[in-house]
């Protein structure tokens, strides 16, 4: 419960931001649920190549690929690695937003000192300027034109819109930029409702899908021998 | 066009999607991808058209993935045009389904293995494959040799007189070469610890690959032996999706095996085989099965770890490169036994780059070898696999795939590179010394002398004393075919056209007839009819050879004799050779 002394509207924000993150929590609930109808496809196949893989081994492999930049070539080679890089700013910069939404609402101080207030508002600058980049990418490579959908545009422009709300609710929260009252702060609480609304059904809840479709590849190729790889 | 006018094909293509039962990895695949790009630099045919963006591997696996959403995801059943869910509506939408699913791309896997998502485009590719095969929609090279799978048992047709007759015509050349005839292949030996079955392109187009091998066995001294039937490694389920007849071929060979009470069963060289048959096909049939599978490969090096061959790696000792092929090393884990093996009989390996799960598709992967309406985009995107080969300066390129020898041969012609494609086991009965041989466990020992590999340099004048007519449209494939044949001896007679063809035929009477099916005026096909149905020419021996894969049911439909012989253009030198060989001595044989 918010320790502080919102104001009412402040209060009625904060009071929706939980009860969206109950919505969302309930669906992904209900997407879990509607993935794991589907049924599970066993190997009869022998193992490929015990010496060099398990089932086991492969599937733990492929979850720890996502901090292992080097694992895979679209990674490991400079353009890789630099559109790895965003990837990682990007998502530190959800991190912190999500952080300063439910953290300010627990008890301001934790977000109001000047650490968390750097750390967090670097992370949130960074990650919009990431967006800013993505969009562009987004529009301007035909590759990804044509793979495109709605969603992919709207959802990144709604986590662009939310990041740069979040850089100013950060200031905000650290005493700066006083004249805009809580307005900074309702703004970018009311945009997370909407975002925790709305992620469930967006391509954005590729998070949710993302530790299992890694785990039963890493599964599957392990089992067979070729995960993990090696190369010279 | 609204929904309710919907084709047939669509409508049934929707209810076998709708009832169909996808596994939990499949259905993670279908939703976990977020259209990042990474994949684009992963595939072959993306880097080979920059300026194409529908190359790109999430756009072919959207196909799929927008059927699934309209029809199976509840966002894409509430909100399609917010998720991208969508349908096609007519015959023409499946034909432009199946250009991309067949036609842009080898089921590689190599984007998946650079997915940061996990997802599986390739097995979502398979899976568009197999709801268009089983609407009927797929290229007819895919058809005619699924067809031939299901209902000859083996994807090239081979019918079993024929088999037998090409595994008793190895056996006598060995007994020639060895001078004794203890290394002739046993045929359903009851009790063999070994069953080896092979791909039917080497019955077919190359049977020295099965003679290699014999003459490994036999120095061996390994109990084995060959099924008459259920002996196809090969297995085109793979390609066109069909779960169906992936089991069933499976199943064929490992009853076969059990039949023969074999304790082992040895696959020969073949990518897709390998994997269908080791990997794949319990997963099809439903069965476990009780005996070891492995490629030949893991055989030959036992073999010379255990001392039961000898090897002079020094008979190699031309500059030697390895192409992984996709099914044995990213779905197989299948990479290091090769090299090793090479290390064992050839001096000069030098490794291509990248390699192993990383290395790129040879570009006759997927079946695409079958699909002759996708050469040009094919080969085309084999300049990534030409630009590999090219850096290694390799003489040879060494695989252990039978569609990669194929599609390397292709890209090395196209490309003018200056190097040949080998298998291991031709460089291993090349390195084979046989001065201290081992006994075989049921014959006595003998000295003899390694002579694989003669053959084909024998080849070089095998046809002397036969006469040849060459029908073909087109000038150069006629110089060319002509130069091939007249260079292995054979005099060679010319028609460029049905009715000159007929015309020829009938004044000189060739002991074979090469016939082009695509020809102006009188086309192979009516030729073939007439030659057949003309009483002092009938007899003649006809070796198809077309750009036109897709012809070939018109002519197996026609109510006359088949043709001896059937080759799809680009033909390679020594294959020709090799093939016309095989008719005329099968003839001489029968006769």
């Amino acid at each position: 419960m918010p320790q502080h002394e919102p104001s009412s509207l402040l209060a009625t924000v904060e009071a929706v931001h939980w009860m969206a993150l109950a919505f969302m929590g309930t669906v992904y609930a209900l997407r879990l649920w509607w993935l794991f109808r589907f049924g599970r496809a066993s190997d009869r196949s022998a193992p490929g190549n015990p010496a060099q893989s398990t089932a086991l081994r492969g599937g733990l492999y492929s979850l720890g690929n996502v901090v292992m930049p080097w694992a895979m070539e679209s990674t490991r080679k400079p353009k890789g690695l630099a559109f790895y890089a965003t990837f990682v700013i990007f998502h530190l910069g959800v991190v912190a937003g999500i952080s300063l939404a439910f953290l300010s609402s627990l008890d301001r101080a934790l977000v109001a000192g000047p650490a968390a207030a750097w750390t967090l508002g670097t992370a949130l600058a960074a990650a919009f300027l990431v967006a800013l980049y993505r969009i562009a990418r987004r529009v301007l490579r035909p590759v990804l034109r044509l793979i495109s959908t709605p969603d992919d545009y709207f959802s990144l422009a709604m986590l662009t819109v939310w990041f740069l709300l979040g850089v100013c609710a950060q200031a905000h929260v650290a005493g700066a930029a006083r004249f805009a009252g809580d307005a900074y702060l309702i703004a970018f609480l009311l945009a997370t409702s909407f975002f925790l609304v709305y992620v469930p059904f967006s391509k954005i809840s590729h998070y949710l899908y993302y530790p299992f479709t890694r785990y039963w590849i890493g599964r599957t190729l392990g089992h067979r021998g070729s995960y993990p790889y090696s190369r010279s | 066009m609204s929904e309710s006018q919907k084709s047939y094909k669509v409508r049934k293509l929707e209810e076998l999607l709708r009832n169909k039962k996808l596994p939990r990895q499949v259905v993670g695949s279908l939703v976990g991808c977020i259209h990042c790009g990474m994949c684009h630099e992963s595939c072959h045919y993306a880097l080979s058209s920059p300026d194409d963006p529908r190359m790109t591997p999430s756009y072919k696996a959207d196909q799929i993935r927008k059927l699934f959403k309209r029809y199976r995801d509840w966002t894409g059943r509430v909100f399609p045009w917010w998720v991208g869910a969508h349908t096609p509506l007519t015959d023409e939408d499946l034909e432009r389904l199946k250009d991309i699913a067949f036609g842009t791309c080898t089921n590689c896997r190599r984007c998946t293995f650079n997915c940061p998502m996990g997802v599986d485009t390739a097995t979502l590719n398979r899976l568009m494959r197999g709801l268009l095969t089983s609407v009927g929609v797929m290229p007819e090279g895919v058809r005619v040799v699924s067809k031939d799978q299901w209902e000859i048992g083996n994807q090239m047709g081979v019918l079993k007189e024929d088999f037998l007759d090409t595994l008793e015509w190895m056996s006598e050349e060995l007994a020639e070469e060895l001078g004794h005839d203890r290394a002739a292949i046993p045929v359903d030996k009851q009790g063999s610890k070994v069953v080896y079955a092979i791909n039917p392109r080497e019955a077919k187009y190359d049977p020295r690959t099965i003679k290699s091998a014999a003459l490994i066995f036999y120095a061996a001294g390994e109990s084995w032996t060959m099924a008459s039937e259920g002996w196809d490694q090969t297995n085109f389920g793979l390609f066109s999706g069909d779960d169906q007849l992936g089991g069933a071929a499976g199943r064929r060979v490992f009853d076969k095996v059990a039949e023969l009470g074999g304790e082992r069963l040895v696959i020969s060289e073949c990518g897709h085989g390998y994997r269908s048959t080791r990997c794949e096909a319990p997963n099809w049939a439903g069965v476990t099965v009780p005996f070891v599978m492995e490629s030949s490969v893991m055989t030959m090096l036992r073999y010379i770890k255990e001392g039961r061959i000898k090897v002079d790696k020094t008979k190699n000792s031309a500059r030697v490169t390895y192409h992984d092929s996709c099914n044995l090393a990213r779905s197989c884990g299948f990479y290091e036994e090769p090299r090793e093996l090479l290390r064992l009989v050839t001096t000069d390996f030098q490794e291509m780059h990248p390699n192993r799960t990383e290395n790129y598709c040879c570009t006759g992967g997927g079946g695409a070898m079958s699909m002759s309406e996708y050469a040009p985009r094919r080969l085309k995107s084999g300049r990534v696999k030409a630009d590999q080969i090219a850096a290694t300066g390799a003489k040879i390129v060494v695989t252990s795939c039978h569609n990669c020898v194929d599609g390397l041969g292709d890209v090395i012609k196209h490309y003018k590179l200056d190097c040949q494609v080998k298998q291991l086991v031709d460089l291993v009965a090349e390195a084979l010394v046989l001065d201290e041989p081992k006994p075989a466990e049921e014959a006595p020992q003998v000295a003899v002398t390694a002579a694989a590999g003669a053959a084909a340099q024998r080849d070089g004048r095998s046809l002397t004393g036969r006469r040849i007519l060459v029908v073909d449209d087109e000038e150069d494939a006629r110089t060319f075919l002509s130069m091939v044949l007249e260079d292995a001896g054979a005099s060679i007679f010319q028609a460029a056209d049905g009715a000159e063809a007929i015309r020829v035929a009938l004044k000189e009477r060739p002991d074979l007839i090469t016939l082009d099916l695509s020809m102006p005026g009188k086309d192979g096909i009516e030729t073939f009819t007439e030659l057949r149905r003309t009483p002092q020419i009938a007899q003649i021996q006809v070796c198809i050879i077309t750009g036109h894969p897709e012809f070939r049911k018109l002519i197996y439909d026609r109510p006359v004799a088949p043709p001896e012989g059937y080759m799809n253009k680009p033909v390679k030198a020594e294959d020709l050779v090799a093939n016309v060989r095989r008719i005329l001595e099968l003839e001489k044989r029968r006769a």
